[in-house]
């Protein structure tokens, strides 16, 4: 035992790192920074401010999509919808109150106005998550475990369906944006005029990552929550009621896609279909982070973003999901579970 | 430790006439047993009769499709397994189930999920590493690169974390070297010496009947015998059939 931690000490630290580097995952991240410092130097910062704003969300996005299929196998094709269901809340909550600040101006809601239609569109996100599980999956896993993926997937295709044109037919096809939620000069930053939207957005969402991890790693029901990625059955048996676990798990899920959409509603505006876009990002992040791991589908969120923002601007706007879609086909090719995807011992576990 | 000994109203475990199986198939046809509160019983009998899935149904794992099981005097057939460990009963399962990804002192947190008072979990924790001191040692290692002896003892571990009225032990020895065998069915005794009720399935039948007082025959998803270990050592057909004897013996 003291013989093998021996030799491990005496590799050398510069082995150990071309090691990492020349790994799938080494390989990608070192490929996006030197697309991304390229750009920078080619055509100036502001290049990465949106793919460090929107790279938060798409991870936050992809976490709740590992989550949901590393908890309970749940492949979720309407994923994207609760981020639509997010721009929604938001909107419809940020409207009135930036309509009340016309008529008084009050220095207080106008800071505390956004915060509150982003929590509220959290909250409600979770709330149709919690739903979607009683009435969707609940009876779908009393009425058959068989055939599990497929029913997944044909299931939450059609309450993707369901979901945008229930949008549409209750509030139109309208896009219904706004311009900024705090209505304030932009600030400079490294010689780039940055919003205060952005730079909240980008801060956002690392502070819920970390409050994600601690809720994760400490929480009591973290810790159920990881147990039942692991086993269910032994899950049962210590006393861990698996169905609420599962009802909770997908509430978060969709909780964390409301966050993102209304977030990002100055850039996204609520309209039926825009939740697609966020939905193959998810997707993308996930198959190429690896399924089941959700510290690979943070990184992965940025990496997606960095891919997508280089795509836009040397290759075009039409071009934007293609690099994407070649990433995974050469993951699945060349590493099938991911490029930080190894035996994934549980949804937090590696 | 001080559950209450020899109730007056009842025994702690009773299954009546219980039938059992998955979707279609049926493994259990009327199967009768009852475990008293410090009893230690097993419940033998060879691969494929059932054993595993009696106790599966009565920790609450399976889905009995006929007859009553009634723990403390509460009829707990059908209710899911967690309601039913929330109740007392702790199942060791032949597979483990142990969280892999966690270590040891997590798993064992982990069967203390349903005791809120830290406190009380402390001295949990600290009444099973006295009864596994290699567990102690083995603290922050993970459960899933434990040897084959370490993973069971964290299992009975884990599953004594919770203060249990009931163990339900299936197949401990399976896979296990006859040392570690015997370390297990020592740990057990001294369990049941503590005032623990067990109800033990196991197919090491010679050291199974060493240990325990009392035993039920399964085969064939049937209970063929009943009756107390000693005797049953002495059965001329356990004796033929799981023992390998031809005859009386001594």
């Amino acid at each position: 035992m003291a013989e093998t931690q021996q030799l491990q000490i005496e590799e050398s630290f510069g082995a150990r790192v071309l090691g990492w580097v020349t790994s799938a995952a080494g390989i990608t991240i070192v490929g996006t920074f030197a697309v991304a410092i390229f750009a920078v130097i080619d055509k100036g910062p502001y290049i990465i401010v949106n793919a460090l704003v929107t790279g938060g969300m798409w991870g936050l996005m992809a976490v709740g999509l590992a989550l949901c299929f590393g908890v309970m196998n749940l492949s979720n094709f309407a994923h994207g919808e609760y981020f639509m269901i997010g721009t929604l809340a938001a909107f419809y909550i940020i409207t009135p109150l930036h309509n009340a600040l016309y008529e008084n101006y009050n220095t207080p809601l106008m800071v505390v106005a956004p915060l509150i239609a982003i929590f509220s569109a959290f909250v409600i996100g979770g709330i149709a998550g919690a739903v979607t599980d009683k009435v969707v999956f609940a009876p779908l896993r009393k009425r058959s475990k068989e055939q599990w993926m497929m029913n997944c997937f044909l299931v939450t295709i059609g309450l993707g369906v369901l979901l945008i044109n229930g949008h549409q037919l209750i509030f139109g096809t309208v896009f219904k944006g706004i311009v900024a939620y705090w209505d304030v000069p932009s600030i400079s930053l490294f010689g780039v005029y940055i919003s205060v939207d952005r730079i909240f957005t980008f801060l956002l969402a690392l502070l819920v990552i970390i409050l994600f991890w601690f809720f994760m790693k400490f929480s009591r029901t973290g810790r159920a929550v990881r147990a039942v990625s692991q086993d269910e059955a032994g899950a049962l048996m210590v006393g861990i009621s698996v169905p609420r676990i599962h009802t909770f798990t997908l509430a978060i899920s969709c909780a964390l896609a409301g966050l993102a959409g209304a977030s990002l509603l100055f850039m996204f505006p609520s309209y039926p279909g825009v939740g697609l876009g966020p939905l193959y990002n998810s997707w993308f992040v996930i198959i190429v982070a690896g399924f089941g791991n959700v510290a690979g589908a943070i990184a992965g969120g940025f990496i997606i973003a960095f891919v997508q923002v280089a795509t836009r601007v040397y290759l075009g706007e039409g071009w934007e999901s293609v690099i994407p879609m070649l990433m995974i086909a050469v993951v699945l090719i060349f590493k099938p579970t991911g490029i930080f995807g190894a035996k994934v011992r549980g949804v937090w576990e590696r | 430790m001080n559950p209450e000994k020899g109730r007056e109203d009842g025994l702690l475990l009773e299954v009546k006439n219980l039938d059992s199986g998955y979707g279609f198939l049926q493994v259990l046809w009327e199967v009768t047993l009852t475990v008293d509160t410090g009893e230690f019983v097993c419940l033998i009998g060879p691969n494929g009769a059932g054993k595993s899935t009696t106790l599966k149904t009565i920790c609450g794992l399976v889905e009995p499709k006929g007859g009553t099981i009634t723990f403390k005097g509460e009829p707990i057939g059908g209710l899911p397994g967690d309601t039913v460990s929330r109740k007392g009963i702790s199942y060791i399962s032949e597979a483990l189930n142990l969280f892999t990804g966690m270590t040891v002192e997590e798993n064992l947190a982990m069967g203390a999920y349903t005791i809120k008072d830290k406190k009380r979990v402390k001295s949990h924790l600290d009444f099973v590493y006295e009864l596994f001191p290699r567990l102690k040692e083995r603290e922050s290692q993970f459960a899933g690169t434990l040897s084959g002896g370490e993973r069971k003892m964290l299992a009975v571990a884990r599953g004594m974390m919770s203060q249990p009225s009931l163990l339900l032990v299936d197949e401990p020895s399976l896979g296990l070297a006859p040392q570690l065998t015997a370390s297990v069915f020592r740990a057990l005794g001294r369990l049941n010496g503590q005032g623990m009720t067990i109800l033990l399935v196991e197919q090491n039948v010679t050291k199974t009947l060493q240990v325990t007082e009392r035993g039920y025959v399964l085969e064939k998803g049937r209970v063929v015998l009943e009756g107390k270990s000693s005797d049953m050592a002495q059965n001329e057909h356990v004796r033929k059939v799981y023992l390998g004897v031809e005859g009386k013996g001594s």
